[in-house]
């Protein structure tokens, strides 16, 4: 039971400090990683790559803090990415078949609530494993986008639909103050809302919270639904970055996802956690990725060194567990 | 003493520095993009680009070659920032082996005002400065209608293993061989599966098929990378008489032609294409102009006694065709073809 937001102030404050280690632990891995990138290459300091590392990575701090939502609640969600190429379909189609970029945007929107909203009746209503059932979904979504797609991919050229994943201020990408106001929102949302509460509540203890009256079911459906959501503005956002509707769009994002979030202290068990550290988690994701395409380093040895980034980080992750229970 | 030594040490190591700089003062940036980098086709296209490289730099002293090889891990989503990473380092030549097409269109543009020439590989594009063909319709139909032949008339039945489904290369494979096993009526397709370039996959599939198939005689596949599991699947079942039809020109494929397991292949070869890859990005550099639609030479591989057989069963004598001892030394010397002799 370590819930930073519904217990005593005692267990809140020694939980924050075990976060807030973790905090400085990634930041500091951020600004060694980014020197060491910067020594290797003089470009990574370069406006242009900035640009380029925080366009990139829009979509993985939307999806990370859908999934962090859920891993607070001590659930997962494999069908991110395949929801992200259904809920792109939808939209694209909608957007093609109409006209109509605004209808595009509702439609993309709700095919990602829906496949949300099937995890969630699912998981929270019918108390399947989360693990399953969003297995079955990843199939499921991925499917339904190769048929509406017809497994070929659909040129869009309409503006708005465009806007928020292509375009750029300058070198800043119009779609980071986006993703900077969501985090804001769902912050709000998760620290100072009843619903926060029950996320924490849920992931820490789900019959504690059930016996509290805390309705946990209901909240398992709605973090779902929220992380459909999120997985339809990431279609928007990735449509727009490729100036078309792709069939095989978002594949294994939910594995970057859940690596983020597990970076950024976020326990799979649940109930404890919060999104600066997935934030800073997909940062430092981010760069290591960016700052290895820049180094040219050799496909094998980045899987190895991004799978020891990992490891390390859980190594330390459990250490300083064990050290707070010691 | 030691001083003076040192001295001398030092300025012949600066009068060597300053020679090689001088020595090598074009440079030659090639950096390949690629969907994946697990199957064995990409790991020897990786040792080809990356012996072709070191060839050519040590080969030619007045530019120094270099080059970088990216994979995706199969998510467009990493190719474009890898492409848009690569494009913001301005390297002279990208080869881009894009998941889908369409989703560079914006990219070769970028590129292309950055002066950086843009190789499309294996699936075509119009906006590219050039793209690298495999004429995979052609070698489809020169699978399939060596499947045609060998089957000798008798009643005979197929499983086509697939790409993933919308990637061009795939799809032009499959028209191929379709192609021409529909060049005779014996031949049967009765299974048509996309294994997603996923050797798991492949393995799973060809499970299937041989429960669901009992009198199956040949398994056709898209890459030589669904081979090696159904092979192994076959011969751990004792189902020894199956026969395989494989693309790549992967080396133990073309090997297991000469026990009469696979029966014909498509020689690419992931080494040679990489050795070739460099040569191609030389030529350029230099000021020749390739087609901008460049069809690399693939021939079907048979052994001499198949290709008899098939001939005498209708096969076109017109298609060109190695033979195993051949086309192994093709495959595995990359150099032979593409390497620094073959522009001096």
């Amino acid at each position: 039971m370590t819930s930073t937001a519904s217990l005593g102030n005692g267990t809140k404050k020694k939980s924050l400090d075990g976060l807030m280690l973790r905090y400085l632990v990634l930041i500091g891995l951020i600004v060694i990683a980014s020197v060491g990138f910067s020594m290797a290459n003089d470009n990574f300091y370069s406006l242009v790559n900035i640009g380029i590392l925080l366009r990139s990575i829009a979509v993985l701090f939307l999806v990370s803090m859908g999934m962090t939502f859920i891993i607070l609640t001590g659930g997962i969600d494999l069908s991110i990415g395949s929801n992200v190429a259904f809920s792109g379909a939808v939209g694209v189609i909608t957007l093609t078949t109409t006209g109509s970029a605004t209808l595009g945007f509702i439609t993309a929107l709700l095919a990602g609530m829906f496949i949300g909203s099937i995890n969630g009746f699912f998981i929270g209503r019918l108390k399947l494993s989360a693990f399953m059932v969003s297995l079955a979904t990843y199939a499921l979504a991925r499917g339904l986008a190769l048929v509406l797609f017809d497994a070929n991919s659909i040129n869009v050229d309409n503006i708005t639909f465009l806007w928020l994943g292509g375009v750029s201020w300058g070198n800043m990408p119009v779609v980071i103050p986006f993703v900077a106001l969501v985090f804001v929102v769902l912050s709000i949302v998760l620290y100072k809302t009843p619903f926060g509460r029950d996320v924490y509540a849920a992931g820490a203890n789900v019959n504690t919270a059930f016996v509290l009256g805390r309705r946990p079911e209901r909240t398992l459906v709605w973090v779902y639904v929220l992380s459909g959501a999120l997985a339809g503005l990431s279609a928007i956002i990735t449509v727009g970055r490729v100036s078309s509707g792709q069939p095989w769009a978002g594949l294994y994002l939910e594995f970057d996802a859940i690596t983020a979030v597990i970076l950024g202290g976020t326990s799979l068990f649940g109930g404890r956690g919060r999104l600066l550290g997935t934030i800073l988690g997909v940062l430092l994701y981010g760069i290591i990725i960016n700052g290895l395409v820049l180094t040219g380093t050799n496909p094998y040895l980045q899987s190895l060194i991004k799978g020891l980034i990992l490891l390390g980080v859980v190594l330390l992750d459990t250490l300083t567990q064990r050290g707070k229970t010691a | 003493m030691r001083l003076k030594t040192m001295t001398a040490g030092l300025a012949l190591a600066t009068a060597f520095g300053v020679g090689a700089a001088l020595a090598a003062d074009d440079t030659l940036d090639i950096v390949f993009i690629n969907d994946g980098h697990v199957a064995p086709y990409h790991v020897a296209w990786l040792t080809g680009f990356e012996d072709a490289i070191a060839a050519y730099d040590k080969a030619f002293a007045d530019v120094k070659v270099t080059g970088r090889w990216l994979s995706a891990e199969g998510s467009l989503e990493k190719m474009i920032q890898q492409t848009e990473v690569t494009i913001n380092e301005k390297p002279d030549v990208m080869f881009v082996n894009a998941i889908n097409v369409d989703a560079f269109e914006p990219l070769v543009a970028k590129a292309q005002a950055e002066g950086i020439t843009w190789i499309a590989v294996h699936s075509p594009m119009e906006s590219a400065d050039y793209s690298f063909t495999l004429g995979d319709v052609v070698n489809g139909t020169n699978q399939g209608m060596a499947m045609c032949a060998l089957s000798k008339g008798e009643p005979f039945q197929v499983g086509v293993m697939l790409g993933q489904a919308g990637n061009p290369s795939g799809e032009a494979r499959r028209e191929g061989i379709l192609k021409g096993i529909a060049t005779c009526d014996n031949v049967e397709v009765v299974a048509e599966q996309p294994a997603d370039w996923d050797t798991v996959k492949a393995q799973t599939i060809a499970e299937n098929w041989f429960t669901q198939y009992p009198d199956l005689d040949a398994i056709s596949g898209v890459t030589d990378g669904y081979m090696y599991p159904s092979i192994a699947i076959a011969t751990n079942s004792g189902k020894t008489d199956i026969q395989f039809y494989g693309y790549d020109g992967d080396i133990p494929i073309i090997q297991q032609m000469e026990n009469g397991q696979v029966m014909a292949d498509i020689l690419l070869s992931g080494t040679r294409e990489g050795w070739n890859f460099v040569q191609m990005a030389y030529r350029i550099h230099k000021g020749e102009t390739p087609d901008k639609v460049y069809d690399f030479f693939t021939p079907l591989v048979l052994t001499e006694a198949n290709h008899k057989i098939a001939l005498e069963h209708g096969f076109p004598e017109d298609v060109q065709v190695y033979y195993v001892p051949e086309a192994l030394e093709v495959a595995a010397k990359g150099y032979l073809e593409f390497g620094p002799d073959s522009v001096k």
